[in-house]
């Protein structure tokens, strides 16, 4: 093989690749834009870009009230989800590090693997027990279920965190008469916080995106997060406008947070580190 | 001989005095490690034991059994059990070495430096800040019959792509042997950026020395691929299949919303708790599922490690 062969080789695979990687994006967005006419063709093609480009399915979004009932929950999931497990996640990540009783290291790695348990196999006892403890279609119930998702990853990315973290930090505290508590709240907490901010947002996302055990905790009741909502309006048979126009509100924060705050939060992780 | 009981008394005492001195030295790690582990542990064992009872209890109209295997059995005797299992097992045996196949293909594509190489890269991870919903509902758009983009293009109706292939609209999600391939596109175009990721950390991981020698030695880039690439990407290579058959077998979402007429036995799971109203059945599809992955994995694992042995002679 030439050089030259190997060059055009390379760049068909190149954009073949580009195009299957962007086409299902596009087309959200265009159809999230689309009028009417562009959707419901009446059997003729359908148009790569929309005849009128509009906003108006956003504008019915803001005024759907199952739209904004679902957004609001989303919301509230994924914040007491952010919330529970840093509160149980963080302080578990600074015993693990800083504390080498024997089976230590066995403990955080079975605590991390757990993630490993299918959610799929989980996710009928968790609900029958939620059932019990009446803990389904509320938001408390979900967060708690996606915390189990997002505890172990908390673990990790603050164990990681805190290994950067000198001992001799609260070392120094500590001879200055300061109790292990508030040299932990008050002295190694801020330093970490970069760090354990990009693991909120990690958790945020996680909370954000879950399907799986919100589905199985709302598939009957009123409340709805708003991948439960897509669904749930899935088998109404929507017009596909409205339902790419639900689906750019969920991608967005998702995107906004990956590419934007990500390279902030590592560049502030490391930071964080340097003192 | 007299002061053996004081010995022992002794001894017992200096271990609790050292259990004692043990948490009093760790009292506030075993304190604020205590919550995760009670919160995830706690879970764990609830939802290993909920698994193992709901599958083996019976409820019946002459009093509970347990353990019976009945569920099981009754499961075997489904068609749609059955089918389901089938199901998966394609899917697996398809979608797995298709995961490792593309991410490695764009592993390739990005390895090398060129000009707009951050910018594909990011472009390449851009599945991954898709919700994997919201991935499957477009796909379920796009795939639309009669008129959806994909028939569209198919049918030659597009100016840039002029080549009738078909001449009659799918109905790919009311085929069964299409709703699976769409939801394994589904899976491997959202999971490529993963499976890309670990195959170019491998990849940057081979020395360039290596390559520097072979090319010295005379050899062309196929043979520089197959004899120095290859074996030394098999690392990371086992890591993407391992990981990824796990991923593949438990799939939900994708044949969920894709393949809602066939299910696997993910989705059995859900039609099981959901339509059928019966969670002990849905308990034993999880639990079957549950052991399809772990042998797998183990066999994968044996397998790729016996593989590397007869291949990598150092």
């Amino acid at each position: 093989m030439t050089t030259k062969t190997q060059k055009t080789v390379w760049l068909i695979v190149m954009i073949l690749m580009v195009a299957v990687v962007i086409a299902p994006i596009f087309v959200m967005f265009k159809y999230s834009i689309s009028d009417r006419s562009s959707v419901v063709t009446g059997g003729q093609v359908i148009p790569l870009w929309p005849y009128n480009p509009t906003l108006e399915q956003f504008e019915s979004l803001l005024a759907m009230d199952s739209f904004l009932a679902a957004t609001i929950s989303s919301l509230q999931v994924a914040l007491l989800s952010v919330a529970i497990s840093l509160v149980i996640g963080t302080p578990a990540a600074f015993a693990l590090v800083r504390y080498r009783f024997p089976g230590v290291m066995v403990l955080a790695t079975l605590l991390i693997s757990i993630r490993l348990f299918p959610n799929i196999v989980a996710v009928v006892p968790v609900a029958e027990v939620f059932l019990k403890l009446n803990l389904v279609n509320s938001v408390i119930g979900v967060a708690m279920a996606h915390s189990l998702l997002s505890i172990p990853y908390v673990v990790f990315i603050a164990m990681g965190v805190f290994e950067t973290i000198p001992k001799d930090l609260e070392e120094q505290a500590q001879i200055l008469g300061a109790s292990k508590f508030y040299s932990f709240t008050r002295i190694i907490l801020p330093v970490a916080l970069p760090g354990l901010a990009a693991g909120a947002i990690y958790v945020f996302l996680l909370s954000w995106d879950e399907f799986i055990f919100s589905y199985f905790l709302l598939a009957f009741g009123d409340l709805s997060t708003l991948p439960v909502l897509l669904k749930k309006i899935l088998s109404w048979t929507p017009q596909h406008n409205l339902l790419a126009a639900i689906s750019v509100m969920l991608s967005i924060p998702v995107i906004i947070f990956t590419f934007v705050v990500q390279k902030y939060m590592q560049a502030g992780a490391t930071a964080g580190a340097v003192k | 001989m007299v002061i053996k009981p004081m010995d022992t008394a002794y001894v017992s005492n200096s271990a609790s005095n050292a259990a004692m001195a043990f948490i009093r030295k760790n009292l506030f790690g075993i304190v604020i490690l205590a919550p995760a582990a009670l919160y995830l542990i706690g879970f764990l064992l609830i939802i290993l034991y909920k698994v193992l009872e709901l599958s083996f209890t019976f409820d019946g109209p002459d009093g509970t059994l347990f353990p019976t295997a009945i569920h099981f059995i009754e499961l075997s005797k489904r068609s749609e059990f059955r089918e389901a299992f089938t199901r998966t097992l394609w899917f697996t045996l398809i979608g797995t070495p298709l995961e490792l196949f593309v991410g490695m293909v764009a592993a390739f594509l990005i390895s090398k430096e060129f000009k707009g190489r951050g910018l594909i890269r990011s472009l390449f991870v851009l599945p991954l800040a898709i919700p994997t919903i919201v991935t499957a509902i477009t796909l379920y758009i796009v795939f639309d019959f009669p008129g959806g983009h994909v028939n569209d293009l198919l049918m030659g109706h597009h100016a840039f792509f002029p080549f009738q292939i078909i001449s009659y609209p799918v109905d790919w999600r009311g085929s069964e042997f299409f709703a699976l391939i769409v939801s394994i596109f589904g899976k491997v175009w959202r999971d490529m950026p993963i499976s890309m990721l670990i195959i170019l950390a491998g990849l940057q991981a081979i020395p360039e020395d290596q390559y520097e020698a072979a090319k010295t030695l005379g050899a062309g880039a196929f043979q520089t691929f197959l004899k120095i690439t290859l074996p030394l990407l098999t690392p990371a290579m086992s890591t993407v299949l391992v990981l990824r058959s796990i991923e593949v077998w438990k799939e939900f979402i994708f044949p969920f919303i894709l393949a809602g007429s066939y299910p696997l036995l993910a989705t059995l799971i859900e039609r099981a708790y959901h339509e059928w109203r019966n969670p002990n059945e849905a308990c034993a599809i999880s639990l079957v599922l549950l052991g399809l992955i772990i042998f797998s994995t183990v066999f994968i694992f044996k397998t790729l490690k016996w593989l590397r042995h007869r291949l990598v002679r150092i």
